[in-house]
């Protein structure tokens, strides 16, 4: 969170995470296509000649102001594949709210359950206690063959009373759901911090 | 810096001064002062083309990147500074203490050592304040938490439409 009370605008930033190709720059594309142009700010995504995300994807959009403060959220992904984890933590530094993207497929549970692994760790190593961090779950592809119901999604991966969306990121079902829910969270978490400032 | 931050407007001040300083000496297009987050925190000069907020997000990544690859070759402080030169404008990073980085966008007519030099002064200027930045945490002023939160409901309908 960056309040510039010079310019009357808190930033939040909040992180897409979760496996490779689980839907986390699908749903951000999604986000974007449905945002308000006037609101809005370019969608950049640094990929791989294979179209993978690179470095990460990265859009703002802004909202009227609100008691004299305009809200600017900037959204990202990560690259999934694990051996981007060190891309991973940088886009991680000062979040304030994580989707946790999960893939619902049977075959790719073990990996959604490495990813929230890698997730508390790489938040523990830049100082958060990772409890304290807003996050949500959204389980993706729930149109799919073959998918893990939710509940065993949330006991695997000890995400048991963490608010839960199920999404078909492709078609943008559950998508605004769920960063409608993470803003909320996100504002809540900022609202206390700025109360229990001096 | 991994939590939140809120900076007071005579901190601002300080730091425009001396990015306007910046861009007058050296004579540069855009001077901008970012968090290693990717969060924009002043930007001076003018801006043709482009996005500041998209610029800062990149130079964050590009900056974490550097200084990665400079621990990997066996540096000790990765904390340095680099520069794209381009054929019409050119770009400098400075990574300050590794918690700031410094942006300067600037047509390649300009010497590199005039940017260097006066960037280094700017580098030398900032650190002290951007210091201050973590020890001093801005007043609320006139602001309701209450109502901002109410607020972001009605928001979040208006910049999501048709939902």
């Amino acid at each position: 969170m960056f309040i510039n009370w010079k310019l009357r605008e808190i930033n939040l930033k909040i992180v897409y995470y979760g496996p490779s190709l689980s839907g986390k720059t699908t749903s951000l594309q999604y986000i974007h296509s449905r945002t308000n142009p006037e609101r809005r700010g370019e969608l950049i995504s640094l990929k791989t000649r294979e179209d993978r995300t690179l470095y990460f994807d990265y859009m703002q959009f802004q909202m009227g102001k609100i008691s004299g403060l305009m809200p600017r959220f900037n959204i990202y992904t990560v690259p999934g594949q694990v051996y981007y984890r060190g891309t991973r933590k940088l886009v991680l530094k000062g979040v304030d709210g994580i989707v946790f993207v999960a893939d619902s497929q049977v075959r790719r549970l073990d990996e959604n359950v490495e990813a929230i692994q890698d997730l508390y760790e790489d938040l523990e190593g830049l100082g958060f206690v990772a409890s304290e961090v807003p996050m949500i779950l959204q389980c993706n592809k729930r149109d799919l063959p073959e998918i893990v119901p939710v509940p065993t999604i949330k006991e695997q991966l000890g995400m048991n009373g963490i608010q839960t969306f199920e999404s078909i990121a492709v078609d943008g079902v559950g998508v605004l759901d769920s960063l409608k829910c993470i803003v909320n969270s996100v504002v809540i978490k900022a609202r206390g911090n700025i109360s229990s400032n001096p | 810096m991994t939590q939140g931050l809120q900076v007071p407007e005579e901190l601002l001040d300080e730091i425009d001064y001396i990015l306007n300083h910046l861009a007058e000496k050296a004579r540069t297009d855009t001077i901008m002062l970012a968090d290693i987050s990717g969060q924009l925190i002043s930007i001076q000069g003018i801006m043709e083309e482009g996005t500041p907020a998209i610029i800062a997000a990149l130079a964050a990544g590009d900056v974490a990147a550097m200084a990665e690859l400079s621990t990997r070759i066996g540096e000790k402080d990765p904390h340095g500074s680099f520069f794209h030169e381009g054929e019409t404008k050119s770009i400098y990073l400075h990574n300050i203490v590794g918690s700031f980085i410094l942006i300067v966008i600037f047509r390649t007519k300009t010497p590199i050592g005039l940017v260097r030099l006066f960037a280094k002064r700017a580098v030398e200027q900032l650190m002290p304040i951007t210091k201050k930045f973590e020890e001093i945490m801005g007043p609320p002023k006139a602001y309701n938490p209450d109502e901002f939160s109410k607020g972001i409901t009605q928001e979040l309908e208006d910049t999501f439409p048709d939902e």
